[in-house]
């Protein structure tokens, strides 16, 4: 190496140290582990499960209350933002339909798909696995840590592993195709959508009402959802919004594995088509 | 107990600088990638000792599955061996 390469690699170690001491010897930060609560983490704690509070939200799990109901715009949002980025990688990868011939004939060209048949049936049993924790994640998110994008991501992986394992065209014979997954995506958002409007739609019947509204509240008495079923709680809203993102996110991100496994002399193909002509 | 969390975040933390020197340094980019997913793993550690779950639960399944996943989708979109 080089004099100047040691020289910043010092310099580096050295502000980094003089960083940590300031943090952690001199709390330039304040005290490490903070001594008090701040105040809206007292407030959200305070009125989570306390069904007096005019903020109860019936979940006692306080990011998941956070994130869809006293932030739940900001979530609303942030499913936007995700949502464009689909989009935005199915108009990148978006194949006309001469283009979905030519997959069909390489698809023909490969006589057994797949791995070995050791990684094919491990594959299939790490595959139920995987759905069941997503699931698990996804449906206890409003009691336990978890959530709808927690779910969603962890439902995402397995699909990618049936596409690593079992090849593009099992996943696709089993019925998940692209457009498939669009839709349930699709679907996903407007389970959302919908159940941010239900109070407002519900407010026609008389009352009063606000968008995303979980519980009955002081101020909007007669609408919410459902706080309690079999003896679980379900967090008003929370539950639907978590099993709806986690459709959203998991279908999403299948949609852009599917396009990205497309064999790249497909594409190479394609580019060179469009050169000749 | 308070102890224990501090000695257990500086072991993971160390072991992930090391797994992400290693990931830097490899010329086999396939080796590159698994590399960053054993340093996701640690941080994921580290995630959960720094007491956010609901972290850990995304991070591990973004992090280790779907990112390692679009690399190695990439490289074979290109070369596994980066040259000098």
């Amino acid at each position: 190496m080089k004099r100047s390469e040691y020289i910043i690699g010092i310099g580096i170690a050295i502000v980094i140290a003089l960083i940590a001491y300031f943090i952690t010897q001199a709390w330039a930060l304040g005290p490490i582990p903070p001594r008090d609560l701040r105040g809206i983490a007292s407030f959200y704690l305070y009125s989570m499960m306390n069904e007096k509070s005019p903020f109860y939200v019936s979940s006692p799990e306080a990011v998941t209350s956070i994130l869809w109901d006293y932030r739940g715009l900001d979530t609303l949002y942030e499913t936007a933002v995700f949502f464009l980025a689909i989009i935005g990688a199915v108009t990148v990868f978006r194949l006309l339909r001469e283009h979905e011939k030519k997959v069909e004939e390489h698809r023909k060209e490969i006589k057994e798909p797949g791995m070995t048949l050791i990684v094919r049936l491990i594959t299939k049993l790490t595959f139920t696995i995987i759905m069941v924790v997503a699931a698990s994640i996804a449906l206890h998110g409003q009691i336990t840590p978890g959530g709808g994008f927690q779910g969603g991501a962890a439902l995402a992986v397995a699909p990618l592993l049936a596409i690593a394992g079992l090849s593009r065209y099992f996943v696709e014979d089993v019925g998940l195709k692209e457009k498939t997954a669009l839709a349930l995506r699709t679907l996903g958002l407007t389970i959302i959508g919908l159940i941010a409007l239900i109070p407002l739609i519900l407010m026609s019947l008389g009352g009063l009402a606000y968008f995303m509204q979980n519980l009955p509240k002081p101020w909007a008495k007669y609408i919410g959802f459902p706080e309690w079923l079999l003896g679980v709680p379900l967090g008003g809203s929370l539950f639907f919004y978590n099993i709806a993102e986690c459709l959203a996110v998991g279908a999403g991100f299948t949609v852009v594995f599917l396009l990205l496994s497309i064999p790249e002399d497909i594409f190479k193909k394609i580019i060179e088509g469009e050169k000749g002509e | 107990m308070y102890i224990l969390h501090l000695v257990m975040l500086a072991i993971s933390l160390t072991l992930a600088m090391i797994f992400a020197y290693l990931a830097i340094i490899s010329k086999d980019l396939l080796m590159a990638v698994v590399f960053s997913a054993a340093q996701s793993v640690f941080y994921a550690l580290v995630f959960y000792l720094l007491l956010a779950p609901d972290i850990v639960l995304a991070f591990i399944a973004v992090s280790v599955g779907i990112y390692s996943a679009l690399l190695i989708f990439v490289i074979r979109k290109t070369e596994r061996y980066e040259k000098v």
